[in-house]
């Protein structure tokens, strides 16, 4: 997608916010997990077809508005909550959506805090946690998307970041 | 923000040879498991330690509780962590309660405001469980 100016983010290129939220992610896993990540493929800017997995989201408000997203597949998710809770778990159940949705809030908590440099203080919500088969997302409104993707010992997961700008 | 990601203000010492009561507040299980593991970890005596998913949940679970330390988030619904840090400085009861909030909100507008409102000391999320146990163990030690 060809970013378009979104208030005080109009002149920071797409390259350099991925590279903060691959950062923000990085610091999550070195942490927190206790594994490095790579980078992997970058996921297409906007869903195509259906998705089965987990999704996590959060809403950022401020001078921007938009909301951050992890995305993976179960087992992913499973892997990613062992490691933060140093327990294993094969099944989504209530105790890895929470892990989900708060290893989301760091991770999107850590790039909009690289962010606020550039934009002023943003407000993040609280997250939300969806678990299912044949999930279809649509991003509407966002003038940005940030993406990365991340590859750890236990899958792969994808990050998106929807920025707009704020109605005055 | 320092190096570590912690700021430290100074906190009142606890004159008590109880082992200490603790409240943890944070809307995610999975961060109140770390942090109770963190707290073991310590290897200080504990007393009771408590649970709250919200600053009003956490008022509410301090009633009529000989409370040492709380560990609080500030991103949560009801009533944030910032909220709770009022309320508390603004009791009688608990105006010198140690607070220390964790939390994903590292902005240097964010510590200053927590800060300002009387917050013992500030770690951001994410943390190392190594330099967040040194941590305690200087505070739960005082």
């Amino acid at each position: 997608m060809t970013p378009e100016p979104v208030g005080a983010i109009g002149a920071l290129p797409i390259e350099q916010m991925a590279n903060m939220l691959f950062a923000a992610t990085e610091e999550v896993f070195t942490s927190m997990l206790g594994v490095e990540i790579q980078k992997s493929a970058e996921p297409a800017p906007e869903q195509v077809g259906s998705f089965d997995g987990v999704i996590a989201l959060i809403g950022l408000t401020g001078p921007v508005v938009g909301n951050g997203a992890l995305m993976c597949s179960a087992e992913a998710a499973c892997a990613m909550s062992s490691l933060l809770l140093s327990a294993e778990l094969s099944n989504v159940d209530e105790q890895v959506l929470d892990a989900l949705g708060e290893i989301t809030n760091m991770i999107v908590g850590g790039f909009k805090n690289l962010l606020e440099t550039h934009t002023g203080r943003l407000q993040m919500g609280i997250p939300s946690v969806i678990y299912g088969k044949n999930i279809a997302t649509r991003d509407s409104k966002a003038n940005v998307v940030v993406t990365a993707g991340c590859a750890f010992p236990g899958g792969k997961l994808d990050l998106k970041i929807h920025l707009a700008a704020a109605r005055r | 923000m320092d190096s570590d990601d912690v700021v430290t203000t100074d906190g009142k010492e606890n004159m008590s040879t109880e082992p200490p009561n603790l409240l943890i507040v944070d809307d995610s299980t999975a961060i109140r498991k770390i942090l109770l593991r963190v707290l073991h970890q310590t290897g200080l005596p504990l007393g009771t330690v408590l649970e709250a998913s919200d600053g009003r949940e956490a008022l509410k679970q301090m009633e009529g509780q000989n409370i040492s330390l709380i560990l609080s988030d500030i991103n949560m619904p009801n009533m944030d962590g910032l909220e709770l840090l009022r309320a508390l400085r603004g009791s009688p009861l608990w105006h010198d309660l140690p607070v220390v909030m964790i939390t994903t909100e590292g902005g240097q507008a964010q510590v200053q405001e927590a800060i300002e409102l009387g917050a013992t000391a500030y770690v951001r999320k994410p943390f190392s469980a190594d330099l967040l146990r040194d941590k305690l163990a200087t505070l739960l030690s005082k």
